[in-house]
Parts: structure tokens; sequence; C-alpha cells
């Protein structure tokens, strides 16, 4: 049956408008569950709040689960599904900074424009900020293109790269989200604790 | 009391009851019995595909795309290697049936930029082979109706029609004949005796200049 849009049972006509129903949907759970607060995000690197790393990888998990029990009643064909293409250099390096940029500004992306909708004026500097890094990245492109393509590796999943049934990486993962979690909560119960 | 009390306790553990819930979920996918994925399109598409006569394509409008040099169509022979050696229609190409689901085959079959052919000696084997292509979903096949034989009784021998029948039908007989010559055939009464005219040379005329008299002096 799925996935809906390429098979033809929503058209294609739909897409964008479903895209930004789903965006407002996301966004308002991302605002309503507090990850607007750049203190909450970046609880996660002082170890006092892991709310961000247990909502995405729960998220993740669910939906991985979801998908391929989905896949196993015929209701999803998981072939169909987009996978992005692995640009394994460019994502290390591009990961870096992101990463810099979420713990020095204390958004990622998202967060920083539920932040701008609810008028936070940290958050607006550091959506200009984002914009302003999208202009220089952009401008550069002709100069930074050898490196960004050089790694591509194209549609890739663990599943083609180990050549391990999904079932068994899933399950993975699963149990890695469920030590995570444990792990973080005792690391949590060491930290001191920081209300804001 | 006791049974809110109980419920409260219930829920203390609940970060527990969902953590156990998902490592179930996930271990469910591992123990569930696989199966074979159904690959292709569905069975009720390709029996509704199978029962449409829309996949033929007949000898007249064949001949027309080959006389007119149709880029587009892609001729695919699927009787044996002998036979395909001894006849086949003009530019095509054999793959027997046995070797259809064969790799190499496949850029041949699985494209959208020709309408394929398929023929053989009926359309029986062809159908065959049509079946199973198209039950891997792929695009642009056809196949010749009535094969090599209604090829041979229609384009290159075709039946005269006769005095009683419709206007039509000589029409369509003169179409078919001249179908005929182009793939080959040669029609005793077609052939005209060519008169060759003998050229006569042409004679060519010089007109001599009269000379002009040199001016003299006056009288």
């Amino acid at each position: 049956m799925g996935p809906l849009i390429p098979n033809g049972i929503i058209p294609a006509e739909w897409n964008y408008i479903l895209a930004i129903l789903i965006g407002f949907a996301f966004g308002y759970i991302l605002e309503a569950s507090g990850f607007s607060s750049s203190r909450k995000l970046v609880g996660v690197f002082y170890g006092y709040d892991f709310a961000v790393l247990k909502v995405f990888f729960t998220a993740a998990v669910v939906s991985v689960i979801g998908l391929y029990y989905m896949d196993y009643l015929s209701l999803v064909d998981i072939t169909r599904l987009y996978v992005q293409p692995t640009y394994l250099v460019a994502a290390i390096i591009g990961g870096a900074i992101m990463g810099v940029g979420f713990l020095a500004g204390g958004f990622c992306p998202g967060t920083s424009l539920t932040a701008v909708a609810i008028g936070k004026i940290d958050g607006m500097v550091y959506t200009l900020g984002l914009m302003i890094g999208i202009l220089i990245f952009s401008e550069f492109f002709g100069f930074l293109e050898p490196l960004f393509d050089a790694s591509n590796l194209g549609h890739i999943t663990l599943v083609d790269t180990l050549g391990i049934s999904p079932y068994w990486i899933i399950f993975a993962f699963t149990l890695i989200a469920l030590i995570s979690f444990l792990f973080s909560d005792w690391v949590r119960s060491k930290v001191k604790k920081v209300f804001y | 009391m006791s049974k809110s009390y109980q419920f409260k306790r219930f829920l203390t553990r609940r970060y527990q009851i969902l953590a156990a819930i998902l490592f179930l979920l996930a271990a469910g996918l591992l123990l569930l019995p696989k199966y074979e994925k159904h690959e292709g399109i569905s069975p009720e598409e390709l029996l509704s595909n199978s029962i449409s006569p829309e996949r033929y394509i007949t000898t007249d409008v064949l001949a027309d795309r080959i006389i007119n040099q149709d880029p587009s169509y892609l001729l695919i022979d699927i009787r044996p290697e002998e036979e395909f050696k001894e006849y086949t229609l003009p530019n095509a190409i054999n793959i027997p049936l046995k070797k259809i689901m064969d790799e190499e085959s496949i850029p041949y079959l699985n494209q959208t930029q020709y309408d394929v052919v398929l023929f053989s000696n009926d359309h029986f084997y062809a159908d065959q082979a049509w079946i199973m292509c198209n039950r891997l979903g792929y695009k642009n096949m056809h196949v010749l109706k009535g094969g090599l034989n209604n090829w041979f009784h229609t384009i290159i021998n075709p039946a005269k029609p006769g005095e009683d029948m419709p206007a039509t039908a000589f029409e369509l007989y003169s179409t078919r004949k001249a179908a005929s010559m182009f793939f080959g055939v040669a029609y005793p009464e077609e052939v005209k005796q060519i008169v060759v005219k003998k050229v006569i040379p042409k004679k060519v005329i010089t007109i001599k200049k009269k000379k002009k008299m040199p001016v003299e002096g006056g009288c």
C-alpha cells in the first residue's frame, strides 16, 4: 500500500501541504516539550538534562520499529522509502561544526525556529547566524565542492554496509537506546541539579 | 483508596514499562517468521493486465513502423537461436525464452525508452515472456499478434482478396503487397520491362561568327 504519495494513493500535489502540516505539528511538539529553551538543549552536554537525547532516540527507535512492522504487514514498502545519501567526510566535518554551534548557541536549527516563534531574542540572533552561515556556505560552494562530493557513498544504509538483517540492527539499536537512557539517568544522578 | 494507590505505584514504574514494551517490540521483529516478499506488481493487477488485449500489436502496424523506420521500437525474438539465425524480422534482437530472466537481458527489457515488441512463431511463447516481464513491472511491453506465422500470412504472402470482397479488403491487400515488396518479395506481374531510351547525342550546331571586317579608311 504505502508509501502513500509515491504509490499515488495521495496525489503528489499534496506533498508540500502535508509537509507544512507535519512541520506545524513538529514545531508545536518541540515547543510544547520545552525544546525552545537553550538551557534544556545544552543540558545533554553538561549532564543535567537528557530530554533531547531521550526524545530523539525514542522517536528514531519507535519509527524504525513501526516502519518495519508495517513493512512486514505489507502496509509500507520499505525499499521505496527515500534514503539520504551518505557523504562520510563531509558529514563528519559538518557534524563537528554543528556540534560546536549547537553548544555555543544553545539551539539546533529546528529548535532555534521554535524559539523565534515564541519571541526569544537569542533564538533570533541564532537564526540570523544560521542564515549567514548558509550564505557563506553557498557563496563558497564552488571552493568546498570537491570536499563535499569526495566522500559520496550514495544511498546506503547499515543493512547494505554490514550485510546484516535489518531486524538485528533494529534490535541492537533498541538495546543501545535503552542502555544510553539508563546511562544518562546515572549521569544525571551524579551531576549537580540545575534549575531553569 | 487502595486501588488508586496501586495505580500510582504502577505509574512510578511507567518508564520501565515503556522501555520493556520497546524492547519486546524490537525482539518481536526478530522472532517473526520470515516469508518471501512478493516482488513486482500485485496478482490482481497482473490478472487484469493479462486479460486485456492491449499488449497486442498487429502485423500491419508493425510493418508500418518498420517501413517508416520508427526508431522507438525494439524487436525481440524470443525463439531459440537456431531459428533466429534462419529467419527473423529486420533489426530484431534474439533473447530466447529461457534467457529472458538473465542478467544481460534485463537492460533490453526493463527500460522506458523503447516500445518492446516480443515475438515468436505464434504469440504463445511471446505471451509467456510478456507475463514474466509484466509481473516484474517492466514497462512498454508488447506482443506481436500471431507472431511470425501471421507475419508470413499477412505481410510476406498476403492472400489475394476474392472478387466478392469489399473494397477495403483490396486496399488492405495492396498495402500489404507494397509492404511485402519492401521486405524483398518480388511479384512477376509487377516487374515491368524497363525501356531504355536511347540517348541521342546532342548535335551541337556551332554558329560561326562573321568576322568583323576591319574598319577601312573612308571613301
